[in-house]
């Protein structure tokens, strides 16, 4: 027993550090890749030489001349997201709510849209939304981006928010309402504790979806007003024009991880749960 | 919002729910459009520099005393890019593009959103200005945008090598020159050999080198736009070029390689002879600076024109650079002009070539002490801008030149007998709109 | 498997008569339900208000803009010149149809989708595996780890896979030159086979993790009774895997996969960003990209991308009906 308990443990020290190798190697890649000044790039090696490991590639977009640029798609980002995030959980709860827990014709067409939009090709629906945007002076907005961000986040919102409002006994709502209280507190009492995990994983679901957009970033955006991080990465230059813009690149992707390894570290479990009972009920 | 689950009164909700949306929508609409902008701000859309661009536009600002403001705005750092966000801006009918700055090839196409030059401020902005550049800003015999500064490529060589392979390099030498010297050498060329825009510049210049042009009546209409690619210059730069790849010359990235990746090819061990930009001089000093590389390195770096193709011809090098343009519906054209006559001026392009690495276009700037002495090589920049060709002007230069790209790279894969024709065929049927890109 | 009611085939529809069919589904309150008409009809309207404006939203940003798409796709219409907006009907259908370029496009984007779901679903599976039977104490590891690639930006992703391939500033090259045809000089975005090695991969890091939750879902739903009782059979592990395990786990497997093979079909950030569809590398979101944003040619752009549309909508048709797939019976509704 003992001795197959030690095989055991050694066995799962193996496989713990391959998944790790394999979840983190390519961010540690790019990591030590921040770290090397433009003459050190083309060494051939992991990491930096020694020697010349240097933060200038943080200062460059931080406090030097990609400052502009990538505070300013930064801000655009955080605030895209988080907006489009809220609209979408808003309105996905909403939505969920009733799928959940109410009867009312079409609401199997109501989930089969929002299967449908989530397939749908991004890049068919830009040229489109570009040509309307820019006739009612959306192009280069805020509003431009969250607006297409919702038929990214929406649909998911729903499937996991609707699976969520399935688990939840709402028989305490009556229970509570037999008991006295109005409609509104019996809500407010007994189901929105219980909603309130599946709201928030959604939440985190739903941020990641729009940070990560790339097309609709360059697509509809054209200047520091709007643009989000992964399409500013492509703005970067190196010392010059024809400089490769290597380290900046790199520095920028480190920062723009940062958050996403955050929300990762603190609600992995929410996440899985988020992810797993939204999509397969089976 | 779940209150009302127990009353049939949806009269009263549907307002609710409505009002609520409209609110939502009025804060984001609020929120999401940006800064309000006094009258006389002037947005200048600039590509990415070292800074130099927004340096000016504050001198300008300052110099203005209040009659103007410039703020600058970022656009892509690849020419390709640039292009598609200015002429979406400019379709759409912005009138935030008081100022651009715009890579010659794609001034034809957006020839039609310019506000017109002034007559006085195109006396004042092309005097002493060079051929190339004067040409790239120009369309359909009319000036329609200001040149700034104007960019070459001149062919940059390791001393060393050159004197083992017996090379005299006080005289312009031809590309076949090269390749015997690189081979007999087991050297490497530094050559731009990438599926992008640097592959239309390579064929361009060899083309124009061997006395033909890629199109030979840019300012037709797309379906009766007419290449010359089927011809013995379109043959002669084929020939180069796929020796090049054929040979291995180009060093084994060669497929992927631009501007900055032939730097670092012609700076490592295998380095011989790179057609480039003038970057490459301060970006290799500054290494020196840094300690990574030798100072014997650029003891042994000599410079000179573009490579010719025929030996008795001379070379056309390449020509890029950024010209001003101002949009038709900036509220202000008049005093948009205004701001780049100023920008232009002599010594704001001395001072941008020292501090950028960016030479001007204008040749009196030149006579300024500082650029000897960061750019030993200027007068060869000079002389080269003189002789530059500019790509194709047409307004489909991005049909042309992807269509170049996609047929011409990579160098190993072209064949002098049949790319020429492959490529006049597919460009021409794309302009016909029967083929896609 | 128990639930996956097939919820939007019985699409119900406005008419009042439905409402008996619709409501015995439902369990809460169908005892109440029948005295009080009024209530039916206030909940269905409730029950509106509230999905309404995500449903709206949702056609907004997808339905009216494709349907625009399908509009000006049958015009030869460029954005510089305005003016000369041409109506040629299914002209830029024909043009695309019988160009190589689609097809070669066409093929290489199916080349992607199949290779990386068939890595992902064997990679996923085997990290559901670990996650399922891990210790309590590496689980929240693990699924930390996980979850990184899932969660980082796919232009990141892409970066970091070209940067450590790239002939320049790469190290995989001296890192793998004892592996036979890689050697210091191996330029890997330069032939179309290698280029999409590195594009596969960074899609396959990303994405594996999603389709392994997805999976870790359905092992949890394979009924613990069954998989003892074949123990106690003495079954192999491997016959415990492929005769109890795997076929109950029949609906989750296909729903990854077809998720996983529609978001693989328009891949495009991992395309743009390593190769930007150089040297054979070129897939159809590339292509409608090339056509409407770079050229500005709206019309044949916008044909590119319904042709785009109608693939997607090809595929999930085929894949629900031919393996039955049931996507929508998934959310177990009361529909």
């Amino acid at each position: 027993m003992t001795n197959s308990g030690t095989k055991n443990k050694v066995l799962w020290a193996i496989v713990t550090v391959l998944v790790l190798v394999y979840a983190l190697f390519p961010v540690m890649s790019i990591l030590a890749t921040s770290f090397k000044a433009p003459s050190d790039l083309t060494s051939g090696t992991f990491l930096p030489s020694s020697g010349t490991a240097t933060t200038s590639n943080y200062e460059q977009i931080l406090v030097g001349d990609a400052q502009g640029l990538f505070l300013s798609a930064l801000r655009n980002s955080i605030g895209i997201s988080l907006i489009a995030t809220f609209i979408a959980v808003v309105l996905a709860t909403l939505c969920a709510y009733a799928i959940a827990r109410l009867d009312f014709p079409g609401k199997g067409l109501v989930l089969t849209t929002a299967l449908a939009v989530s397939i749908f090709p991004v890049i068919s629906i830009v040229t489109p939304l570009f040509n309307l945007w820019r006739t009612i002076g959306l192009y280069d907005t805020w509003l431009g981006l969250i607006i297409p961000y919702l038929s990214l986040t929406l649909p998911i919102s729903i499937w996991t928010l609707a699976a969520f409002f399935r688990q939840i006994p709402w028989e305490l709502e009556q229970a509570a309402q037999v008991d006295g209280a109005t409609t509104w507190q019996a809500f407010r009492k007994a189901i929105v504790p219980l909603a309130a995990p599946g709201v928030f994983t959604t939440a985190i679901i739903a941020f990641f979806i729009a940070w990560n957009d790339f097309v609709y970033g360059i697509s509809l955006t054209s200047t520091e007003t709007a643009r989000p991080v992964p399409a500013a990465l492509a703005f970067f230059t190196g010392a010059s024009q024809f400089e490769a813009p290597t380290g900046a690149i790199s520095a920028a992707a480190i920062i723009v991880t940062i958050p996403v390894v955050l929300l990762v570290l603190l609600f992995q479990r929410q996440i899985v749960s988020g992810l797993t009972s939204g999509a397969v009920k089976g | 919002m779940a209150t009302s689950r127990r009353a049939p009164n949806t009269v009263k909700n549907r307002p609710r729910a409505a009002a609520l949306a409209s609110i939502l929508m009025g804060t984001l609409l609020v929120t999401g459009c940006g800064s309000g902008e006094s009258e006389n701000t002037l947005t200048w859309y600039i590509n990415p520099d070292a800074g130099g661009q927004a340096a000016i536009a504050e001198k300008c600002t300052t110099e203005a005393d209040g009659r103007y403001r410039i703020e600058t705005s970022l656009l892509p750092s690849d020419a390709a890019s640039q292009r598609e966000q200015l002429a979406r801006r400019l379709a759409a009918g912005d009138s935030s593009l008081d100022i651009m700055s715009l890579d010659p090839p794609f001034v034809p196409e957006l020839a039609g959103f310019l506000a017109p030059v002034p007559d006085d401020v195109a006396e004042a902005t092309t005097e002493n200005v060079v051929e190339g550049a004067l040409a790239g800003a120009t369309w359909k015999d009319e000036l329609v945008t200001v040149p700034f500064w104007a960019n070459t490529q001149i062919l940059w060589y390791r001393k060393s090598v050159a004197e083992a392979a017996g090379l005299d390099m006080t005289k312009p030498v031809t590309w076949d020159q090269l390749i015997e010297a690189a081979e007999a050498q087991d050297k490497e060329l530094g050559v731009q050999g990438t599926q992008a825009e640097s592959m239309t510049v390579w064929v361009n210049a060899l083309i124009e080198s061997a006395g033909g042009s890629i199109v030979t009546n840019p300012e037709a209409p797309s379906d009766e736009l007419e290449l010359g690619l089927v011809s013995d210059a379109g043959r002669e730069a084929a020939r180069i070029i796929s020796t090049i790849g054929d040979e291995n010359l180009g060093g084994p990235g060669l497929a992927t390689q631009n501007e900055n990746a032939s730097l670092d090819l012609f700076q490592s061990d295998s380095g011989s002879f790179m057609v480039n930009y003038p970057f490459v001089w301060p970006a290799t000093v500054g290494a020196v600076e840094s300690g990574t590389l030798d100072q014997a390195l650029v003891d042994d770096i000599g410079w000179g024109v573009f490579p010719r193709v025929l030996d008795d011809e001379a070379a056309a090098p390449p020509l890029g650079g950024i010209n001003l343009g101002v949009g038709a519906e900036s509220d202000d054209p008049e005093l948009a002009y205004e701001a780049v006559q100023c920008i232009v001026q002599v010594e704001n392009q001395a001072e941008y070539f020292v501090t950028n690495g960016n030479p001007p276009s204008n040749t009196e700037a030149y006579e300024d002490p500082r650029i000897e002495e960061s750019f030993p090589m200027a007068p060869v920049i000079r002389d080269s801008l003189q002789d530059a060709a500019p790509r194709p002007q047409t307004p489909f230069y991005n049909e042309v030149s992807t269509g170049i790209q996609q047929l011409w790279a990579p160098p190993g894969a072209v064949d002098p007998d049949t790319t020429p024709e492959e490529s006049s065929d597919f460009i021409t049927a794309v302009l016909r709109g029967e083929r896609l890109l | 498997m128990t639930s996956a009611i097939p919820a939007p085939q019985a699409e119900p529809t406005s008419s009042p008569e439905t409402t008996p069919s619709v409501k015995t589904r439902s369990t809460p309150e169908k005892k109440a339900r029948p005295q009080y008409s009024d209530r039916v009809r206030a909940e269905r309207r409730l029950g509106w208000l509230l999905a309404g404006p995500a449903f709206i939203v949702m056609l907004l940003v997808t339905l009216y803009p494709i349907l625009q798409a399908a509009f000006e796709s049958l015009f030869q219409f460029r954005l510089t010149t305005p003016d000369e907006r041409e109506f040629v009907g299914l002209g830029n259908y024909a043009v695309i149809l019988t160009d190589p370029v689609w097809w070669r496009d066409l093929g290489t984007t199916l080349i992607i989708t199949v290779i990386t779901v068939a890595v992902e679903l064997v990679l996923g599976f085997a990290l559901a595996l670990v996650m399922d039977k891990a210790l309590r104490s590496i689980k929240g590891v693990l699924r930390t780890a996980i979850l990184v690639p899932y969660g980082i930006i796919t232009v990141v992703s892409a970066f970091a896979w070209f940067y450590a391939f790239d002939i320049n500033s790469g190290y995989v090259n001296s890192w793998f030159d004892w592996l036979p045809g890689i050697d210091e000089n191996t330029n890997w975005f330069a032939q179309t086979g290698t280029a999409l090695f590195v594009i596969m991969a960074s899609e396959i890091w990303k994405t594996t993790p999603f389709i392994s939750l997805l999976l870790l879902a359905g092992l949890a739903q394979v009924p613990g009774e069954l998989t003892e009782a074949a123990k106690v059979d003495g079954a192999t592990w491997w016959e415990q895997m492929s005769r109890v395990i795997i076929p109950n786990m029949k609906a989750a497997i296909m729903v990854a996969v077809l998720f996983r093979a529609l978001d693989a079909f328009r891949i495009f950030d991992n395309v743009f960003i390593m190769t930007n569809g150089a040297y054979g590398t070129e897939v159809l979101s590339l292509l409608a990209y090339r056509q409407s944003i770079s050229r500005l040619e709206i019309g044949l752009g916008s044909a590119v991308s319904v042709l785009l549309f109608l693939c997607v909508l090809i595929i999930s048709f085929v894949a629900i009906r031919l393996f039955k797939v049931d996507l929508a019976g998934t959310q177990g509704g009361k529909s």
